[in-house]
């Protein structure tokens, strides 16, 4: 018989869900756009099970990850979201020793050995080099998030955007707005000034290659080229980028179900 | 009186420092409010009167003070003020103002001039050099300064045998603390985070000879307790306060001990004793040149990096796997010291982590995540 866990990554942003069967096969998994703190987990929840045609009963364990992990006390498990990116990660590229993840607020490094976080580096009460800080980049040059990458592609001019803080680099973007600077140049130095800020917080733990970077940012290929850029290491991205503390999450659970 | 009922008294008395206040004016006893650190309370205690600790606020916000602060003061001190400004600390007789780093040393004008007339603001600089005798000397009289402001206050003399009498009190308290801290770390079950916090928060707000004798009586009963088996992970504390509960709550939600701490507010004010012989003002200046391993304090042979080496070596001796450094927001020595107190411990093989910290946060959901992720770190060592 098979043993179904679901790993629930309750973001800052967004809430994620995997069901994993027998610890390897990803059985199904959901998004939906809203964080801790509003109907998003449910609903998350509620897609999964729906989509799966299984029910909340057949899953032999139940991990919560994430920044709203303690906001879902009907689980059987809450485990933080570096332990669950470090494990998720692993199962992905089974050579990595680096993780870089950039969720909606903050941003944590971690170093892998054999499978295990020994060590991790968060930034601290700021929103800088976060998925924030684009969403609030984005809503000033008036394009969507999903777009950023594609538009910082057509640069052609380095602008630098020099503060790290988010509210004096928006009224830096402002600033380049009014001198009639181009959107994409913009964008592009966005991508770097993320870039230089999350370097900075990776050399802190070291770069050791297979470097993976996981979390919502990863699917902007503009920040994940200028982080290569700034570090010299090849990053390695997952398509399923924004699940990987969900799956690590289940994976965790799976090991708890064996041990049932 | 058994465990529980002391630790509960610890923590009314931690959470209820207005009511210790009142009591003590209520008795007739003066006030005198002590901000941080290393002031000789023992003189305040010698005058009769009631040494009150200010080390900020975890419950008050900033507002009045910031007519008197820049942005970048940090919040201890901040919130200290804010609670001389709003009406808090009215009931005290006065207060003494260390000047032990750049933020203390014009904060000091400030409770000068904000509190004017409201009462007695005593002024006190330690030396930099304080172990050579010139440091020792200049130490003496800035101590003698405080003495005789007290006196002014008291309206008689405070006597050289009362000094000594106050500093053996406090030698005493010293003691028991440090067989607390130690006892916390080997009965861990019992005494958690939050309690082990409030055992040792609760002496700013209570004349010691009472303090020390509940506290001999907490250290009696644990005694008496089996040496716990702890399955969680255990960690060193290190910064200059971390006395929230709702932080040190994470703490205990991830089955992590406080092994042992070198937080100035905890261990770092129990390290030294004082001569209990001989010219008790001496005696007290002795004291400070004999503190030793603090951030805030002048070291001649910092490229050594002796305290960061003393806070590894501490960390090995007292069983932990690791340690926790919480760093007040904008202060600067912490932050300036970092990197040498980080190489001391990666050469030692000893993980941390660096939490940012002030006493304005409310929320504490980064700070959980860290945690967690550290206590599963650990766990895996």
């Amino acid at each position: 018989m098979s043993i179904y866990t679901m790993g629930i990554d309750v973001g800052s942003t967004s809430s994620k869900c995997v069901i994993l069967k027998d610890g390897q096969e990803i059985v199904c998994k959901s998004l939906v756009a809203s964080g801790t703190g509003t109907s998003g987990p449910d609903r998350a929840v509620a897609e999964l099970l729906e989509k799966s045609g299984l029910k909340k009963e057949d899953m032999s364990y139940i991990l919560a990850t994430g920044y709203g992990r303690n906001s879902i006390d009907w689980v059987d498990q809450q485990m933080s979201e570096l332990s669950c990116h470090a494990r998720g990660a692993y199962h992905l590229f089974p050579e990595v020793h680096t993780v870089i993840d950039i969720g909606g607020q903050d941003v944590k490094v971690l170093q892998i050995e054999n499978g295990a976080m020994v060590n991790f580096q968060m930034n601290d009460k700021c929103a800088a080099g976060t998925g924030r800080f684009l969403d609030v980049m984005a809503r000033v040059l008036e394009v969507n998030v999903s777009d950023l990458a594609e538009l910082g592609a057509k640069s052609t001019k380095k602008i630098g955007i020099s503060s790290t803080c988010t509210v004096f680099a928006e009224s830096e973007v402002i600033s380049q707005l009014a001198q009639g600077s181009d959107k994409c140049d913009i964008i592009n130095g966005i991508h770097h000034s993320i870039a230089n800020r999350v370097a900075g917080l990776t050399h802190r733990v070291g770069v050791r290659d297979q470097l993976v970077m996981t979390g919502g940012v990863a699917q902007n290929s503009g920040v994940v080229k200028a982080l290569e850029e700034e570090l010299g290491h090849t990053i390695l991205t997952s398509p399923i980028t924004q699940y990987v503390g969900a799956l690590g999450a289940s994976l965790f659970a799976y090991q708890k179900a064996l041990k049932k | 009186m058994s465990i529980e009922v002391l630790l509960n008294e610890f923590k009314e008395i931690a959470a209820n420092p207005a009511k210790q206040l009142n009591d003590c004016k209520a008795a007739g006893k003066k006030a005198i409010g002590v901000l941080p650190y290393f002031a000789p309370e023992e003189l305040v205690y010698a005058a009769g009167m009631m040494p009150f600790g200010i080390w900020g606020s975890n419950t008050k916000t900033i507002n009045r003070s910031k007519e008197y602060c820049a942005t970048f003061y940090c919040t201890i001190a901040q919130l200290a003020l804010e609670m001389l400004l709003d009406g808090t600390m009215d009931q005290l007789d006065g207060i003494i103002t260390p000047t032990i780093c750049d933020t203390l040393r014009p904060m000091s004008q400030n409770f000068r001039v904000s509190m004017g007339d409201k009462m007695k603001v005593i002024f006190l600089a330690h030396p930099q050099n304080r172990a050579k005798e010139y440091g020792i000397t200049f130490c003496m009289k800035q101590y003698g300064n405080i003495r005789k402001e007290l006196e002014e206050l008291k309206g008689s003399p405070i006597s050289d045998e009362a000094i000594l009498d106050a500093i053996k009190v406090y030698n005493k308290s010293r003691a028991a603390r440090r067989k607390f801290v130690k006892l916390a770390n080997e009965h861990c079950d019992v005494i958690t985070p939050i309690k082990r916090s409030a055992v040792l928060k609760a002496s700013y707000f209570m004349m010691k000879d009472v303090y020390t004798e509940k506290l001999e009586a907490l250290n009696a009963e644990l005694e008496k307790l089996p040496v716990c088996n702890w399955k969680g992970v255990k960690v060193v504390t290190s910064g200059i306060i971390c006395d929230n509960p709702k932080l040190l709550q994470i703490f205990e939600d991830n089955n992590i001990a406080i092994a042992a701490d070198d937080v100035a507010h905890e261990s770092r004010m129990i390290r030294v004793d004082a001569p209990e012989e001989g010219d008790p003002m001496r005696a007290l200046a002795q004291q400070f040149a004999m503190q030793d391993y603090d951030v805030l304090l002048y070291d001649p042979a910092s490229e050594q990096n002796r305290r960061a080496e003393f806070v590894a070596q501490m960390v090995k001796d007292s069983g932990a796997q690791g340690l926790v450094l919480f760093m007040q927001q904008f202060c600067d020595p912490e932050e300036m010291e970092y990197p040498s107190f980080k190489k001391a411990l990666d050469e030692a093989d000893i993980p941390h982590i660096k939490l940012g910290v002030d006493q304005q946060m409310r929320d504490f959901g980064q700070a959980s995540t860290a945690i967690q992720a550290f206590a599963d770190v650990l766990s895996t060592r």
